[in-house]
């Protein structure tokens, strides 16, 4: 019996140990590596004689581009979040009727969600190019991803666009768990369909509001993939597509400054996780009540 | 208002015909928020037929209608050897994720040994180190390894992940451990187990990992931007088109060919198994 045991232990370890050298070698030795590198002058030869310090976290704190992409992902992050979910919740709304076709117009609604970020920013830019579609069918004359006092907001509308497919499965799935006799009690009381949504459906939608706040909250602070197709690893034009992880990425291998790139991934992280648990604290603990 | 329909209006009880006009204007607004979903990508369809000067005509109908920007991309543009690649990553690391996912998961949900939960507590812990922490560090080993622009470095960094082993966890806990017993009775050690009974019964959570870990790495930009910016060999389909829009940003037939190429293949796949997706995807999400 105890053989049995020692060797299902034995057999335990051996099946996870691959994963766990995987966790270990490129996730958790990764995380205090990057610590590590912050407090050194680090550039493309590797590390150079000496501790910096705090010079490159002092540094970082006060560059003015490190402040303008901290300014674009807050005012990104506040514009994008309500939309993504106000768009995804009404499409959850629509899908979750009894209507023909349902599964082909959730899949319509699915699509850009599914598709590369990559190819749905090119072809985006394509559209709303200076010469391009929208504005041919509109009449505007904008370059909306090539102007600096747009392109962030161009980029809210196309990321709430593509992102409203997911958040819509999320509420679709919330919406389905909502027993129907809450409704049939509602339609007694001959209740309309507006009020039964503010006084019932979206209160119980609670959940789901604060899951959805924090996936894409911290899905919107993550911005890249878009900000560099648009603007370049610069984040142009003017800095006004430099978002945190871009200015990270352009520290590391436009400048090669590798313990600049790593104070600035430290700083942001301590950002991101203090958001959370400020969250959790406030929203989360009306959550629980 | 007509006399014929003050006529009809009669024969017609008030609300039946309120919940005609209603479901009507439901279905018209249904059908036009999927127009407006779809015409990026008919456009897009369009254009890549399109001859380059008349791609900034904005005629529904190519004219002439051409082929000539898809052998272009595909050839000479180097997208079949682009595609070759992301496949190529796209299968190892759905395959690795299976077998490594499912037998640490395996192992998590139903071996009993010292350390476990701890363990499990440690890898659950890395779901949260962010990329932008892990970037430089992997860099400078992948560097130091000789493993930069090159398919094994990406590879090993994306052997597993942690979403994965916990989704398997997850369902092998759900299945009754009658099966195992049967199995051991048979006489089948620990990893024929796994291998023979488990790993079959886990179909439905094999397919909705492959799903979402195919369209995960197919359209995965950050890393191979890190890691094969240097060696136009190794790029994937989406540092490919990136590459293509930066170094040709007029030729739209091109661009678009290349945005289709992007697509597709992870089209094809939600299509397919559409049901899987949508399931995997609230599972991982609501639980991951």
């Amino acid at each position: 019996m105890l053989g049995a045991r020692v060797s299902e232990a034995a057999w335990g370890y051996g099946f996870a140990l691959i994963p766990i050298a995987v966790f270990g070698v490129f996730f958790i030795y990764p995380f205090i590596y990057a610590i590590y590198i912050s407090f050194f002058h680090w550039g493309i030869l590797g590390k150079q004689p000496g501790a910096s310090g705090t010079y490159n976290y002092a540094k970082v704190l006060h560059d003015p581009v490190f402040h303008t992409a901290l300014k674009n992902i807050a005012e990104y992050t506040v514009a994008v979040v309500p939309l993504e979910l106000a768009l995804g919740l009404s499409l959850a709304l629509l899908i979750n009727q009894k209507i023909r076709g349902r599964n082909f117009f959730r899949s319509a609604f699915y699509f850009p969600s599914i598709a590369s970020s990559v190819a749905i920013t090119t072809i985006i830019l394509f559209i709303f190019s200076a010469n391009g579609l929208f504005n041919h069918i509109f009449g505007f004359t904008t370059d909306w991803f090539g102007d600096a006092h747009t392109v962030l907001w161009s980029i809210v509308g196309l990321n709430a666009w593509t992102t409203s497919g997911t958040v819509m499965i999320f509420y679709l799935a919330a919406l389905q768990s909502i027993p129907t006799d809450v409704y049939e009690a509602a339609a007694l009381d001959g209740t309309g369909a507006w009020r039964t949504f503010w006084k019932i459906t979206f209160p119980l939608l609670k959940p789901a509001h604060f899951f959805c706040l924090v996936v894409f909250g911290i899905g919107a602070l993550k911005l890249f993939d878009q900000a560099y197709i648009v603007g370049g690893s610069a984040g142009g034009p003017n800095y006004a597509t430099m978002t945190p992880i871009l200015y990270i990425y352009n520290e590391a291998f436009a400048n090669y400054d590798f313990g600049i790139a790593a104070a600035a991934g430290v700083v942001y992280f301590v950002i991101i996780f203090g958001l959370t648990v400020v969250q959790r604290l406030t929203v989360g603990r009306q959550e629980a009540a | 208002m007509t006399a014929e329909t003050v006529a009809a209006e009669q024969f017609i009880p008030g609300k039946a015909r309120s919940d005609v006009a209603r479901r009507v204007l439901f279905y018209v607004l249904m059908v036009g928020i999927a127009v407006v979903f779809f015409v990026p990508f008919v456009w897009t369809i369009v254009t890549s037929f399109k001859t380059i000067p008349d791609s900034v005509n904005f005629t529904l109908i190519p004219h002439p209608l051409t082929t000539e920007a898809w052998h272009i991309v595909w050839s000479q543009y180097d997208f079949e050897l682009y595609f070759k690649n992301s496949f190529f990553l796209a299968a190892v690391i759905v395959s690795s994720n299976i077998f490594l996912g499912g037998l640490g998961g395996y192992a998590f949900a139903r071996l009993k040994f010292p350390g476990r939960d701890l363990l499990f507590l440690l890898v659950l812990g890395t779901i949260m180190v962010p990329d932008q922490l892990r970037l430089l560090p992997i860099y400078v080993l992948l560097t130091n390894w000789h493993l930069i622009n090159n398919f094994d470095g990406y590879i090993l960094i994306n052997l597993v992940t942690a979403t994965n082993l916990f989704f398997m966890r997850q369902y092998f806990l759900t299945i009754p451990k009658d099966f195992e017993e049967a199995a051991k009775l048979d006489g089948a050690g620990h990893f024929k187990t796994f291998w023979r009974v488990m790993l079959p019964l886990a179909l439905p959570a094999i397919g909705a990992l492959t799903i979402l870990q195919f369209q995960g790495t197919w359209n995965d930009f950050f890393w191979p931007v890190v890691l094969f910016s240097g060696n136009t060999s190794h790029y994937t389909v989406q540092l490919g088109l990136s590459n293509l829009h930066q170094l040709y940003t007029s030729l739209w037939p091109q661009i678009c060919v290349g945005s289709i190429i992007a697509i597709i293949p992870v089209i094809v796949i939600f299509l397919v198994f559409q049901r899987f997706f949508v399931s995997g995807a609230v599972t991982a999400g609501v639980k991951g």
